[in-house]
């Protein structure tokens, strides 16, 4: 009854999209949309807004697209297939979705080969496929070094954290951290823990999505978000974590071979030849022109200066080194400290299907990431970054364009038939992975919240079930219309927030509880509360948030420089006037404005604040420890210990 | 599998389950940080020493870009490394603990 009523409900509220989506976007301004999506489309990787502009000032757009346009019928009757696959999907998964364990864990029932794929899937977001290689098609190696830190992360979980969180886990991180303290506050802070940083990450890919669609398929950003939202929601509450798994494996194999198949082709057209390739992209004088002018800012060539070979040298994106250490502690421990990451090893049936899980994810991932590297050096070899980013200014574009061009060009059925296959990729990308965050807040909710701090544990898997569904809808309505607020706002943060969350508080309690005897309540709670504390405050007031006063500050540097050229009496091309006129406006509108906070400037110098916070959140978790000693916990530990490293007492796939 | 109602405690002092969780300790923080240490010295090196980045070492390819590249390897070994010393000795050791005790 449930199941049919609501399979209604969502026929019926996609339908009403779909609709909406035939009806184009009115007067959309392609530009500033366009720039949304490389700052919030970008996980951990954020491009400097204030240096974003400047290269857009710099680009030179002349008798250049500034928009892509995917062929609508195409495009629209691929994401239709693939929403068709997804749904069939979900009606099989429901029908066997009956306990709490199959809602959460899909009953243990995953092997570790399907699992493998789908957390490979969740690394494998919209961001990495077309922020990277957009990032790398801009600033050359530095793009690249982004996709350490994803593929990295995944050694600190292989070690130390999947198995046993495996051995000693059931559902949620409220169980891990439960297990020797007190049972309903831990569950709480966790709880609390969880959601927070399952909605900002959520919120951040939602309006990422939003942006992307908009630009894809020419819809209006709160349709391409409630049309995300509920395929989401729809997707978590039938299907619970065994359509949020086939739904991401479909999208990875998915992505994979688009991905494969672009980096063959981009392969194939270099003449198989690595070394020429990277040669030729040395070479090549757009490219430097486009470092020398819009990266390093060098008005006249220096004499004797590689600027082709400076774009495989570091440092043309990534300025500050501590930034890129902090990031680097962000991605190795938060990764493993994000809930719906946390929650994948639950879903099969033992450590060692747990263990070959995460290797085959990082054989996939690894590949992914080199693919991406050799698809971001193509776009920028055979499509020019100055072409790359009047398109979008972050880079976004890189990789559907180059499908276009690789595909056969603009207006051939190959190049469109390519473009659509990839936009459709990255849509099925986008969902996947939202549904995965909308489950583990909601399991968080349901199963630590409602069943073991309301109900003392007590009740049924009928009524289990029943509540984590209704969680799901409500977590999916919530960030629907968070994400429809957040429109305008600087999702970066939010990423950001997300990973140091996890890393600073999340990871040392759930490593301290697993390998340290006096750990206790007092010191999860200090560790979760702390480190989400420190890294909220600190991001708060870093350079990832927006200052009017610098936007206000650029705008009238902008508006001087070409008062300057007036007086000196050139005149100014009809671009170079709107140019001045939007930049005065700007300026009226944020001079004296101040942050969030009521800030003119950051006051933190990085935009990551793993580097302090983490420190913070181990060091809070080691003195509440201390200073509330509690000897239950201690006897307790000879259990969670046995357990974590022998998989005793494992709990185990329900028996139905 | 029996059910719950094992005697942690004693399973804690079994030699050889002291002897998986010696093994296991060892391998697993050492292996972790000596990882972490070659993952750092990328952000490190990139960010103090990028002169070193740049020393050509395959036509145009410097060496900042294969070391990136190295780092997809040492992951990948590290894995596989441990897949095959999990395999042989952890899971061996633990399955003859688990009969003992059962």
């Amino acid at each position: 009854m449930f199941t049919k009523f609501f399979t209604a409900l969502i026929l019926t509220l996609l339908l009403t999209t779909v609709g909406f989506t035939a009806e184009p976007a009115k007067s959309l301004d392609h530009a500033s949309a366009a720039n949304q999506p490389s700052s919030s489309a970008l996980q951990v990787a954020t491009v400097p807004q204030s240096q974003a502009a400047i290269v857009a000032v710099a680009a030179p757009a002349s008798g250049m697209p500034t928009k892509i346009k995917p062929n609508r019928t195409i495009t629209i009757s691929m994401f239709s297939t693939i929403i068709g696959i997804t749904l069939c999907v979900v009606i099989w998964a429901a029908r066997q979705t009956k306990s709490a364990a199959d809602f959460y864990t899909a009953g243990g029932g995953i092997t570790g080969l399907q699992n493998g794929w789908a957390i490979a899937g969740d690394y494998m977001s919209a961001a990495s496929f077309l922020g990277m290689s957009g990032l790398i098609s801009l600033y050359g190696i530095d793009g690249f070094m982004y996709a350490v830190g994803p593929m990295f992360s995944f050694i600190a979980i292989l070690l130390v954290i999947a198995e046993p969180c495996r051995n000693a886990g059931k559902f949620t991180l409220g169980d891990i951290l439960s297990f020797r303290t007190a049972p309903k506050s831990v569950r709480a802070v966790a709880a609390l823990s969880t959601v927070t940083v399952s909605l900002f990450y959520l919120i951040a890919q939602m309006v990422g999505a939003g942006k992307l669609m908009q630009v894809l398929l020419d819809i209006p950003y709160r349709v391409s978000v409630t049309g995300v939202g509920i395929l989401m929601v729809g997707y978590v509450v039938f299907g619970g974590m065994k359509a949020t798994t086939w739904v991401q494996i479909i999208k990875a194999g998915l992505l994979m071979s688009g991905t494969v198949l672009l980096a063959f082709l981009v392969i194939s057209k270099a003449g198989f030849n690595p070394v020429g390739f990277f040669a030729d992209i040395v070479g090549n004088p757009l490219i430097q022109d486009h470092v020398r002018v819009n990266v390093l800012k060098d008005a006249l060539p220096k004499a004797g200066f590689d600027y082709g070979q400076r774009f495989m040298e570091p440092g043309l994106f990534l300025k500050n080194p501590l930034d890129q250490i902090s990031l680097g502690i962000a991605w190795a421990l938060g990764a493993a400290g994000l809930p719906h990451i946390l929650m994948r090893f639950f879903t099969v049936p033992s450590a060692k299907e747990a263990r070959k899980s995460i290797v085959i994810a990082l054989f996939i991932n690894s590949s992914f990431f080199f693919l991406i590297n050799i698809i971001g050096f193509g776009a920028a070899l055979y499509l020019s970054p100055q072409l790359i980013s009047s398109v979008d200014k972050g880079g976004n574009m890189a990789t559907l364009l180059l499908a276009q061009l690789l595909g056969g060009g603009a207006g051939s059925l190959g190049g469109d038939m390519f473009l659509a296959f990839i936009c459709a990729v990255a849509f099925a990308t986008i969902l996947a992975v939202v549904s995965g965050l909308v489950l583990a807040a909601s399991a968080a909710i349901a199963h630590d919240v409602y069943v073991n701090i309301i109900m003392d544990g007590k009740a049924d898997q009928h009524t289990q079930v029943k509540v984590a569904r209704i969680t799901s809808l409500f977590v999916g309505v919530a960030a629907i219309l968070m994400g429809l607020a957040a429109e305008k706002e600087n999702v970066v943060a939010l990423v950001a927030l997300a990973f140091a969350v996890a890393a600073s508080g999340n990871f040392p309690a759930v490593m301290l509880s697993l390998f340290w005897k006096r750990f206790n309540t007092a010191g999860v709670i200090s560790a979760l509360l702390v480190g989400t504390i420190s890294a909220l405050g600190l991001v708060v007031i870093s350079p990832v948030m927006t200052y009017p006063q610098k936007i206000a500050d650029d705008a009238q540097k902008i508006v001087s420089t070409l008062e300057k050229k007036q007086l000196e009496g050139v005149v100014l091309a009809e671009k170079d006037l709107k140019l001045m006129d939007k930049s005065r406006k700007d300026f009226e509108k944020n001079n004296g404005g101040t942050s969030m906070v009521g800030l003119k400037t950051a006051i933190f110098p990085l935009k990551n604040p793993g580097i302090v916070s983490v420190p913070m959140g181990l060091i809070a978790a080691i003195i509440g420890t201390f200073l509330f000693r509690d000897r239950r916990a201690e006897e307790l530990f000879d259990e969670i210990e046995v357990r974590q490293i022998t998989g005793l007492g494992i709990s185990q796939a329900s028996d139905h | 599998m029996a059910k719950a109602g094992y005697n942690w405690s004693d399973i804690a002092r079994n030699p050889k389950y002291l002897e998986l969780k010696r093994k296991k300790r060892v391998f697993l923080f050492g292996w972790w940080i000596a990882a972490s240490a070659y993952y750092f010295s990328l952000p490190l090196l990139a960010g103090y020493f990028p002169s070193l980045f740049e020393i050509k070492l395959i036509g145009v390819i410097n060496f900042g870009y294969l070391f990136i590249l190295s780092q997809f390897l040492v992951a990948i070994f590290v894995a596989m490394y441990y897949t095959k010393v999990a395999n042989r000795d952890f899971d061996r050791l633990t399955d003859e603990l688990v009969r003992e005790i059962q």
